[in-house]
């Protein structure tokens, strides 16, 4: 069981020190995608999305801000999928 | 100790980059710009019912209400709670299942404190919520009675990292953790996993790293942990029990177009590991390997474009699950159901989504450690 620690913490610093070296060299493509299609990709991951027009901008603001804690979303996919759902709605 | 100077390296690193991807440092707020913004207010919540039909019951159960007042006190500080109303047990039970004040120190950095549900895993607090959930039940191992906490109360910091073309998300926390229960004749060498208050003077640290390899979030590999070093009341033989709880998870979502349906696989695999001790249910009876192990995998189709409309908004579940408990242990699956120490269960389940957050579902499920059962639920989330 030791060693199951060891080997995980040594997993969980291995992504994070990938991280470190590489947090600044996201391809163009990943950054330029839209809120649109990162709402398709991110929200459908665990439920239904519903229509924009469901829920108001404040709603949305709401909303958004619960999931980007619950789900361990990055601050830019957060503001981009408020931006498309209260451009939308 | 070691543990916590590994808590405090990874938040450095954390910090670290997120200080270096900052085009500037926020600066003190002016007083005649205040950080506070409009607060605005949103209630969120569910309902669910269920029916059960088995060798030994047919009736409706399981009524659940539970309210989650958003609160956006401004645009960096936010309130999550939730509470919930239930009748699981036959009786109206009324529970505080989360409040905690979160804060974002740096965009990719929220800081929380309160009560909350820790991401142990990918289905305790995700997919294994309200309609999130294809079952109308847990797996085995892990709903109430099995492993891994429910509900922590402390502190902790939570975000979302882009690292190239993948993400990385973490939750790290520090919290009261579980406590074990020593000396009695049901549940001695188990632990009450309220965590409203602390029994010893030693914290838990845990938390979940969650892998998203592919740009396009498909697919979702997780890693969680929980330590704690002294678990038993402080001042009693059992203070130094030290405990460990480790889940890896993975949840796959992709549209298959050749199906034209959309398709959902989650799998997890959970252990505690606690240290031996001599656990004392009665006047003769104690046991001493405390080793627990439960896991599930679960994969469910819905056709969302097939030709027939129909189906459209049906969904097709399937689940294995398995949890295995020590061999001694009164609270373990041979002595509560004498099906030996690990008991598992097959579920089938035929869901029909009304609408987005209304869920029907269907399931039957073959149970090692029961008579076969038949459940249907309702649920809304609204």
């Amino acid at each position: 069981m030791k060693k199951f620690k060891i080997i995980s913490f040594i997993i969980i610093f291995a992504i994070s020190a990938t991280v470190f070296v590489s947090g600044c060299k996201t391809p163009k493509y990943v950054v330029d995608k839209s809120g649109a299609q990162l709402w398709g990709e991110t929200c459908a991951r665990c439920h239904n999305a519903p229509s924009p027009a469901t829920y108001s901008d404040d709603q949305w603001s709401i909303i958004m801000g619960h999931m980007k804690i619950k789900a361990g979303l990055t601050d830019l996919e957060a503001r981009k999928i408020e931006s498309f759902l209260k451009s939308a709605n | 100790m070691k543990k916590f100077y590994v808590l405090i390296v990874f938040l450095g690193l954390l910090a670290g980059y997120n200080a270096m991807g900052q085009d500037s440092i926020p600066s003190i707020p002016d007083i005649n710009n205040p950080i506070w913004g409009t607060k605005k207010l949103m209630i969120t919540g569910g309902a669910e019912a269920m029916f059960v039909s088995d060798s030994s019951q047919l009736g409706f159960r399981n009524i659940k209400f539970h309210l989650a007042p958003l609160v956006r006190l401004g645009e960096k500080l936010f309130l999550i709670s939730e509470i919930e109303i239930e009748t699981k047990d036959g009786v109206v039970d009324f529970g505080l299942e989360q409040v905690h004040l979160n804060y974002s120190i740096l965009p990719d950095l929220t800081v929380y404190a309160g009560r909350f549900l820790p991401k142990f895993g990918h289905y305790r607090g995700m997919t294994g919520e309200g309609y999130l959930n294809r079952f109308p039940t847990d797996p085995v191992g892990f709903g109430d009675g099995g492993i891994g906490p429910m509900v922590e109360t402390g502190l902790g910091i939570v975000g979302g990292l882009q690292m190239g073309y993948s993400k990385l998300n973490y939750d790290i926390y520090m919290s009261n953790g579980p406590q074990l229960i020593a000396n009695d004749s049901t549940m001695a060498g188990n632990f009450e996993y309220e965590g409203f208050l602390n029994n010893n003077k030693d914290m838990a640290f845990g938390g979940r790293v969650g892998f998203l390899p592919f740009s396009n979030s498909s697919l979702e590999l997780g890693i969680s942990t929980l330590q704690k070093a002294k678990t038993g009341d402080i001042h009693t033989v059992y203070n130094k029990v030290g405990a460990s709880w480790m889940a890896y998870d993975l949840s796959y979502y992709h549209f298959l177009a050749a199906l034209k349906s959309t398709v959902r696989v989650y799998g997890e695999y959970k252990t505690m590991n606690v240290d031996q001790a001599r656990y004392t249910f009665d006047s003769t009876g104690a046991f001493k390997s405390n080793k627990s192990s439960a896991w599930y995998a679960q994969g469910s189709i819905r056709p969302t474009t097939f030709d027939l409309e129909f189906l459209n908004n049906f969904e097709f579940a399937l689940r294995y699950s398995k949890f295995t408990t020590p061999a001694d242990a009164p609270w373990g699956n041979a002595m509560i159901n004498s099906a030996g120490n690990s008991i598992h269960q097959m579920a089938y389940g035929i869901n029909y989504w009304l609408a987005w957050d209304c869920l029907i579902k269907f399931a039957y499920q073959q149970q090692s450690y029961a008579g076969n059962q038949f459940i249907a639920q309702v649920i809304y989330r609204f």
